[in-house]
């Protein structure tokens, strides 16, 4: 109980609903580049635009709410499916150089999410602790 | 995450099985009797992906890419090559050769060979993804 308000009332499972999220999209990049040569497969996505406005909703909500109340549990992730490439003659609307693009900005995303999360759970142990580590 | 790393291995054996196919087509461009000593070019065989996993194997169902079959190329005409002296030749003078393009097959083996790196570095990411979160834990 008591660690779970301590963890609550950090930004941790904010961060911790973003290394979700870029997984479960790293998961679907990685699974456009397997298919990239499938006839009549469609790309999947997705969306960080609508990702991040549940988020800041959620950010507004806990603002407004009390310490520990909000969970960040909720905000589904809905797979789409972009229209904007080219759909070639075998139905694949593949595009490489996006994916990779997509591939890599979404690593650096986890990754910065991982650095985050690990800065506050460091400065929760050194809290627990109270010393310098 | 370990789900994302099947995904990118069953893209990396599709794409092998593709250059298997390709390898296969190049070492027989010449090759006039089947394998039983009849005469008969040599199809050229060429692979379907298909999404998924396939219907057999321990991951089936699950996300990914398999062959779902090597196909013979039916529709292409056998080159022909005019030969009468030798043994395989026809009536008319003419030698029946395998229905492979040497160009088609290139493109094909780089297609498959740029696929299979663009599969190792999704994989490459994906394992620096799990190191991240483990290191986590320490």
């Amino acid at each position: 109980m008591f660690i779970d308000r301590l963890v609550n009332q950090t930004n941790a499972p904010l961060v911790e609903r973003v290394v979700k999220f870029a997984a479960a999209r790293h998961r679907l990049i990685a699974e456009n580049i397997a298919n990239v040569d499938t006839p009549g497969y469609r790309q999947k996505d997705l969306s960080t635009a609508k990702f991040y406005s549940l988020l800041s909703d959620k950010v507004r909500e806990k603002k407004a709410s009390a310490p520990g109340a909000t969970t960040f549990d909720d905000i589904d992730l809905n797979v789409d499916h972009p229209t904007a490439s080219i759909l070639f003659h075998d139905g694949n609307n593949r595009s490489m150089e996006q994916l990779t693009a997509e591939q890599a900005k979404n690593g650096m995303l986890y990754m910065t999410a991982i650095e985050l999360l690990k800065k506050q759970y460091g400065a929760m142990e050194m809290a627990l602790k109270e010393r310098i580590a | 995450m370990f789900g994302t790393l099947d995904i990118s291995a069953s893209a990396l054996a599709a794409q092998r099985v593709r250059m298997d196919t390709v390898a296969a087509n190049v070492a027989n461009m010449n090759t006039t009797r089947d394998a039983d000593g009849r005469v008969a070019p040599y199809r050229r065989r060429f692979v379907v992906f298909a999404a998924g996993q396939g219907a057999r194997g321990p991951d089936a169902g699950k996300p990914g890419v398999h062959v779902q079959e090597v196909a013979l190329d039916q529709t292409t005409p056998f080159n022909k090559k005019y030969d009468p002296g030798h043994q395989d030749a026809g009536a008319d003078g003419y030698v029946r050769l395998p229905n492979v393009n040497m160009a088609t097959e290139m493109v094909n083996a780089i297609e498959a060979s740029r696929a299979y790196e663009a599969n190792v570095t999704t994989m490459e990411v994906t394992k620096a993804m799990m190191n991240a979160t483990l290191r986590l834990l320490a």
